[in-house]
């Protein structure tokens, strides 16, 4: 190198070491501002900022931590940094809606966030300090952060049993027994029946093979304009139990000749006495007669029936049966009368009750649904199938057991293919890697897959066997909720102890009532201790409530005590025998400890006592406002017409004192009577008699109008 | 020289990187997904009320005890609400409630309508329900008022995290 040139470096050296040193002092610098702009400690800052801006500063400076907030709780693997932004979860001051997250406060839950930490409920990722990383799903993280719609998925991971606080949750976790998802998934928690769908050995008695392929092909029969089903009057649609199956045409004619053919045990037609037959065969009033028959006996309450006002067409009555339009059309003649008097006898474990038919009553029934719930052009569009073929009924008994339906209807002598579906025990864990997405173009991420398989199962994967449902966006969202709450067995011990388990409620009665409990199916709609349906009152304490005489009576001609109620008990034709047997379980068993009938002897009520009760119930407290006396009064309660031969004394007494002691989600409001207030108005109610006069169960009752019932 | 050039470039890059993060925001999202239940108006069903936790348990309470005499249509189909006299008031009926303080709703659900001069029909709920699920119906109350409510203007609570 030469001297000049070797001059002219020296003198460029100090010019370098000053720009590299530079350059090395800002890049050292860069890390203390990367510290500085943390996204966490922004929000820090932000937060400072913001409770300035607020009227208790103070207080809210006060709490204020600069550095990382972290919860811990080592026996339920929580390591939850989420409060080091969310600095004002538990400032009352913070909760109003106007306050910006992530600073607003939680709202007032039942558990405290310091012992629970956040990530149990709402999902996410603890340990991160970032917004992205602690909210979504990357690939290095398993779970999102749970949007609070389904929130409550994380209350039914510990308590299985339901809380008031979740509706959908248990609007969700009904659903799926409801709609018998049990049948093919494991679901824990969902109560499995003695029977999902109907038993089908027989069906071919009851159905004609053309019936079947039109119900296979499309099981929705009342729809409206829209495309809807409609069910009790309401704009809102239910989905059918039955969903629909995408069946080909050939599996279509394999599955309704296999089913047509079943015929195990063929019933013995029931032969209306000849003299009724003739004596109501010509008469004009034989269908109007048997259409009020089918309203007293109250079918509706389990049976709806499409009817159209306004250019509608909705389903008004119950959705414990089907509904009943067209069934004229579905059912053997011969069959339906059979089925009517002995339901038990075909489905052993269906809902129906057995009603005690006179043959006049029946006969004019059955001419009632064969003429009017009919319709002729119900199976227009099905071909003429004819007698199946030895291929299509061997074709129809694969597709039986392979498409799942052996899962929840039972054919004797066929064994149905045990989990047929996959097991949902822990899919609301599952992380997202687990899912298979297919070619469906959603986020992935759980809760857009359980939503996409639920609403269209062949959109994610195309081999689906799941059946097709109808959803609306409340009931998918609720099943999604319950769905998600099954995260299967607990992560740690410490967490399995908190589980709340639901409570096994059971009601085995036994000896003379439980023969007639079961043959009228009292628990379809009734709960006795805690076991039942919950369509009708709670008789776990009737026999404190109510006075023997009445409740034979009333078994014998149901009275409505609810004007308003479509649904009311029907009229089951009851022996005397049967009612006295129930009667006097009921007064023996069904008892409250705190309402001993026997304590209060009606002679200590006197005149004086119920005139000053009068005066209580119409001016001081007004129970007019939900009760009706006579024909003045409000709808909200049971009228009171009758209370002194219905109700006992020491009922009405402890009522008054505390109504949810006896009936613990009775909407009666708990009052703060005094005792002589208490007195009186019992004295009062006591006094209130009116005999109700027998129904008439013949011919006498064409002169009645039905005033309440289907359609009206 | 090239060096000198790399290592500018370097530190600029980095710089910028770590200048350009993302601010710290409000985090904004999907109003119903957020919500714990929802409502949908009663004088527009297209309109669907994102509810609080708290909102929500108010709206369950109404619907058990309120929906009786406060709405027009019920559960259980037909309403009781035309049957008394006064006529009670809607439950969205902005009009008349939006004027009331809370302090008023909480004595007349707590203490019944004749505790505070109006009818005695409107029973009390103290013994019933407590004050943390009657505070919640009024809450309810207020989300679905029409008009809307608008909450007394407080200081201070005007302002948001700048």
């Amino acid at each position: 190198m030469p001297a000049e040139e070797m001059g002219k470096l020296s003198d460029r050296t100090p010019l370098i070491f000053a720009v590299s040193s530079v350059v090395f002092l800002a890049v050292l610098a860069i890390s203390p501002v990367k510290d500085f702009r943390r996204e966490w400690k922004q929000y820090k800052r932000s937060y400072v900022r913001f409770a300035q801006t607020r009227p208790d500063t103070k207080k809210l400076l006060a709490d204020y931590r600069p550095d990382i907030d972290q919860i811990w709780l080592p026996g339920m693997n929580v390591v939850d940094r989420c409060t080091t932004c969310h600095q004002g979860i538990t400032q009352a001051s913070l909760s109003d809606n106007a306050v910006p997250q992530p600073f607003r406060a939680h709202p007032r839950i039942p558990h405290n966030i310091r012992d629970w930490g956040c990530t149990v409920c709402h999902r996410g990722q603890g340990p991160a300090t970032e917004v992205a990383e602690a909210h979504e799903s990357t690939l290095a993280w398993e779970q999102p952060i749970l949007p609070t719609r389904f929130i409550q998925a994380s209350c039914g991971a510990c308590h299985y049993a339901d809380l008031p606080q979740t509706p959908q949750l248990t609007k969700g976790r009904e659903l799926l027994a409801e709609l018998n998802c049990q049948g093919c998934h494991r679901l824990p928690g969902i109560e499995r029946p003695a029977m999902l769908g109907p038993d089908l050995t027989n069906v071919g008695t009851k159905v004609s093979r053309e019936w079947i392929y039109k119900w296979l092909k499309e099981p929705r029969t009342i729809l409206d304009k829209d495309g809807n089903v409609t069910v009790n009057g309401y704009e809102t649609e239910e989905e059918p139990r039955m969903p629909k199956f995408r069946l080909t045409e050939t599996e279509l004619r394999g599955l309704s000749g296999y089913l047509s053919v079943q015929k195990a045990k063929a019933f013995v037609p029931y032969k209306i006495d000849a003299r009724v037959v003739a004596a109501w065969s010509k008469n004009p009033e034989l269908i109007s007669q048997g259409e009020l028959r089918f309203r007293q006996m109250f079918c509706s309450t389990c049976h709806s029936l499409a009817v159209t006002r306004a250019g509608e067409t909705k389903l008004i009555g119950g959705d414990i049966g089907p509904e009943l339009t067209k069934v004229g059309s579905k059912v053997n003649f011969d069959w339906l009368i059979t089925w009517l008097r002995d339901p038990q006898g075909y489905l052993p474990h269906t809902r129906m009750p057995r009603y005690g038919w006179s043959d006049e009553d029946l006969y004019k029934v059955t001419q009632y649904i064969a003429t009017k719930l009919a319709d002729s052009d119900l199976l227009v569009n099905v071909p003429q199938l004819g007698q199946p073929t030895e291929d299509e009924i061997q074709l129809g008994r694969r597709l039986f057991l392979e498409k799942g339906c052996a899962s929840c209807h039972v054919i004797e002598g066929l064994n149905p293919q045990r989990d047929f579906g996959p097991d949902l025990s822990a899919i609301g864990g599952k992380n997202a890697s687990e899912l298979e997405f297919g070619a469906a173009k959603i986020p992935h991420n759980l809760v857009s897959y359980i939503q996409a398989k639920l609403q269209d199962p062949v959109s994610v994967n195309p081999a689906a066997r799941m059946p097709q449902y109808n959803w609306n966006q409340a009931d998918l969202d609720a099943i999604t909720t319950a769905l998600l709450s099954m995260k299967g067995p607990l992560p740690s011990s410490a967490l399995q102890d908190l589980v709340v388990p639901r409570k096994e409620v059971a009601f085995h009665p036994t000896g003379a009532f439980a023969e007639v409990y079961e043959r009228y199916k009292c628990y379809t709609c009734h709960k006795f201790n805690g076991y039942g349906g919950d369509l009708a009152p709670d008789l776990t304490y009737e026999g404190s409530r109510a006075q023997r005489q009445w409740i034979v009576d009333f078994l014998k001609n149901p009275q409505t005590l609810r004007p308003t109620l479509i649904l009311r008990m029907p009229q089951f034709n009851m022996s005397d025998k049967d009612a006295a047997t129930l009667a006097d379980y009921m007064t023996m068993v069904l008892q409250h400890p705190a309402a001993n009938p026997a304590a209060i002897d009606a002679r200590q009520l006197t005149p004086a006592m119920a005139a000053l009760g009068k005066q209580l119930y119409e001016v001081k407290y007004q129970c007019q406002s939900c009760h009706t006396i006579g024909a003045s009064g409000g709808y909200v309660g049971p009228n009171l017409n009758n209370a002194g031969g219905w109700l006992t004394p020491a009922w009405v007494e402890a009522w008054l004192r505390n109504p949810q002691a006896l009936i613990p989600d009775t909407i009666e409001p708990r009052r703060n009577f005094t005792e002589d207030e208490v007195r009186a108005l019992t004295a009062y109610l006591m006094t209130l008699r009116q005999t109700i006069k027998p129904q008439k169960t013949t011919g006498a009752a064409a002169s009645h109008t039905p005033t309440h019932g289907a359609g009206r | 020289m090239r060096l000198r050039i790399w290592m500018t470039a370097l530190s600029m890059t980095l710089a910028g990187v770590s200048g350009c993060r993302k601010h710290a925001e409000v985090v904004k999202s999907d109003p119903l997904l957020a919500a714990y239940d929802t409502e949908a108006d009663w004088t527009d069903a297209q309109h669907i009320v994102p509810l609080s936790y708290r909102q929500a348990q108010g709206k369950r309470i109404f619907y058990q005890q309120c929906v009786w005499c406060h709405a027009d249509a019920t559960p259980a189909g037909p309403s009781n609400r035309s049957n008394l006299t006064p006529v009670p008031p809607l439950l969205n009926d902005g009009a008349t409630l939006n004027a009331e303080s809370d302090e008023y709703m909480q004595n007349i659900i707590t203490l019944g309508g004749s505790a505070v001069g109006k009818s005695a029909m409107m029973p009390p709920y103290g013994r019933m329900l407590s004050a943390e699920e009657i505070s919640s119906v009024i809450a309810f109350t207020r989300a679905i008022a029409q008009p809307p409510y608008q909450p007394p203007a407080r200081a201070g609570s005007q302002y948001s995290a700048k």
